[in-house]
């Protein structure tokens, strides 16, 4: 017998306990909330002639939501970008009007991640099939969210407005555009804290720009070890979850897919979960598909959160607007029959021809992904 | 079923496992208590039929179980636990097969095979005893994670895998009627694979992940723990 551990001697302990990593996603969530407030006043000090021309391009709502699939995609997290925002709504510099296409851009880049992980199933060719339908799957419902609803909204405002109206009744408007948040208070503080160590820095315009670097830096981070916690933190209750979610359909699948996104912070975790499951084919690619919908609910509490940091009405109403989106979308596609499978049998069929011609596959993720959006912003800015 | 997700507390995945692989050894057990029965004067009956097939059964359904959980728990947590995962998602195919073998010693009665009154009935039951114990002392120290207790219960058991080749080899040169020489040899082979893949359920307690699974290959192949 050498001295080589065996399974049982390996058993890896938590490194942290769970009431230690749940107080730490407390401060991280607070540091999440002291980024967005500094991305705010980073924004503001960079004063109106430099920001508009920045977001001048977004008014064509096309643009705007190829801006909102480029920047999730780049950043791997939609939940950042609708942070963000939610932070630039809540400067005045972005309306709530040019923030509902991005918002919805962010919906359709985050769906990346998990299409990038069933490319990692490739060699299998069964296993690949079902990945990269599953993947693909969510593409093509939040492509026909967008489709359905974007036009919708840019001739009626009607989520917007629908939001709106909820967040008047909610929250209110204190004057000033600013409603009463009872975080709001120390999340400035904490801010202020931050911009006083850079209190060395004489002019204005760099300051800002040190807040913004130093806003989206916090955001980026702070999402990313909150969703690591988290993930940490209720692993078994995800498991326990998914598992009795395993041959569901319908609405428990939702909901479990919502709360599993709430508890982490990250629609892409959870639908890159499903990944492996449905490869393995221990998961059908039809039980997934509500849980990637319920994924699309759950990860706008993240941008709520952010609005109640920074206490901005309009903040608010983008947040707000976000949830509306994904909800009015499940309501539109999947209570019908003939309608909410046509995203899954899209992603059949694309995966049937990304299984004849692998590169397909690859194209399929740098063209939707990358070259279309670029393309677009480009050509409509 | 949305309530599991605010359900706090109870056992993590690879607990669940274990205490699964510890029910699964424990229906293994009872198909071996009857299948012996059945061999040692009992006799084939339909009841022992029957609810030696509906354990057999649960053990299946318990090892598909076992895999979706760790699949599901590798994909949660990739990097975590991941000896266990791998270890467990091998192991568990050697629990399984330990029922497989006991029901084949069922099959012995089916086929007509009734030890009783054999003039080597004393090294038979002998033998049955040993298992038995084997498969009930490897439960409880599986069940405790006992690494000493497994690492004893291999080298006891190892003893046993060249007195089963002897038997086998025994019965091949045997003159006495076809049926009580085919009898001995299927017996002697049962034991030595259930005794092999109680070794290996064994190995995932004190044997590294590449040398884990060793025990049912012959000796001159064998990768030791």
């Amino acid at each position: 017998m050498d001295t080589v551990e065996s399974p049982a001697a390996s058993r890896q302990a938590s490194s942290l306990s769970g009431p230690v990593r749940a107080l730490l996603v407390v401060g991280l969530l607070y540091a999440f909330l002291i980024g967005v407030k500094l991305l705010e006043g980073g924004i503001n000090g960079l004063g109106s002639d430099f920001t508009d021309a920045l977001f001048q391009g977004v008014s064509n709502p096309l643009a705007g939501l190829f801006v909102g699939v480029l920047a999730t995609v780049l950043v791997q997290s939609s939940s950042v970008t609708t942070a963000t925002i939610v932070g630039l709504v809540g400067t005045g510099l972005v309306s709530v009007e040019h923030a509902v296409p991005m918002i919805m851009g962010a919906n359709i880049g985050t769906t990346v991640t998990n299409t990038i992980v069933s490319l990692a199933h490739m060699r299998q060719s069964e296993e690949f099939k079902r990945a990269f339908t599953a993947a693909t799957m969510h593409d093509f419902f939040n492509l026909m969210a967008v489709a359905a609803l974007l036009p919708l909204e840019v001739i009626t405002g009607v989520l917007s407005n629908t939001a709106k109206t909820i967040t008047d009744a909610v929250a209110g408007d204190i004057g000033g555009g600013k409603f009463n948040s009872p975080i709001k208070g120390a999340v400035k503080w904490g801010a202020e804290q931050v911009e006083s160590l850079f209190g060395w820095i004489d002019n204005e315009k760099a300051a800002a720009v040190v807040f913004l670097i130093v806003g989206i830096g916090l955001i980026f981070l702070t999402l990313t070890f909150i969703t690591k916690n988290m993930r940490v933190l209720v692993a078994a209750r995800i498991e326990r979850s998914l598992n009795a979610a395993l041959a569901k359909s319908g609405a428990v699948g939702i909901v479990v897919g919502m709360l599993v996104t709430i508890a982490v912070q990250s629609s892409s975790i959870t639908t890159s979960i499903l990944i492996p499951l449905v490869a393995s084919g221990i998961l059908l690619v039809r039980n997934a598909y509500p849980i990637t919908l319920g994924a699309n609910i759950g990860t706008t509490v993240t941008a709520l959160i952010a609005a109640l940091g920074i206490g901005e009405v309009d903040g608010l109403t983008i947040a707000v607007t976000h949830t509306i989106f994904n909800t009015v979308a499940i309501l539109l596609i999947y209570p019908w029959p003939k309608i909410r499978y046509i995203p899954v049998t899209l992603a059949e069929k694309l995966a049937e021809l990304a299984l004849r011609r692998k590169s397909l596959a690859l194209g399929y993720t740098l063209v939707s992904f990358v070259l279309i959006p670029l393309a677009g912003i480009l050509i409509l800015r | 079923m949305v309530m599991d997700f605010f359900r706090g507390g109870g056992q993590s995945t690879i607990e669940e496992v274990e205490k699964t692989l510890v029910e699964m050894m424990e229906n293994a057990y009872v198909v071996y208590e009857e299948a012996m029965g059945a061999v040692f004067g009992g006799g084939k009956s339909k009841e022992t039929k029957k609810h030696v097939k509906k354990t057999d059964k649960e053990i299946n359904v318990a090892q598909q179980e076992v895999r979706r959980a760790l699949v599901m728990h590798a994909s949660v947590s990739p990097t975590t636990d991941i000896a266990d995962t791998l270890a467990y998602m091998s192991v568990v195919k050697d629990v399984e097969r330990v029922g497989d073998y006991s029901k084949n010693v069922y099959d012995l009665a089916k086929f007509g095979t009734d030890f009783t009154g054999a003039a080597d009935f004393e090294e038979l039951a002998e033998y049955r005893d040993k298992v038995g114990q084997l498969m009930e002392d490897a439960t409880a120290v599986f069940a405790v994670r006992d690494e000493e207790g497994a690492q004893a219960l291999i080298n006891k058991a190892d003893v046993f895998l060249d007195e089963y080749d002897d038997h086998v080899r025994t019965a091949f040169n045997s003159t006495g009627p076809a049926s009580e020489a085919v009898a001995r040899a299927l017996y002697y082979r049962f034991l030595k694979r259930i005794t092999a893949h109680v070794m290996n359920l064994m190995t995932a307690l004190v044997a590294p992940i590449d040398r884990l699974d060793y025990y049912d290959e012959a000796k001159e192949d064998r990768v030791e723990p």
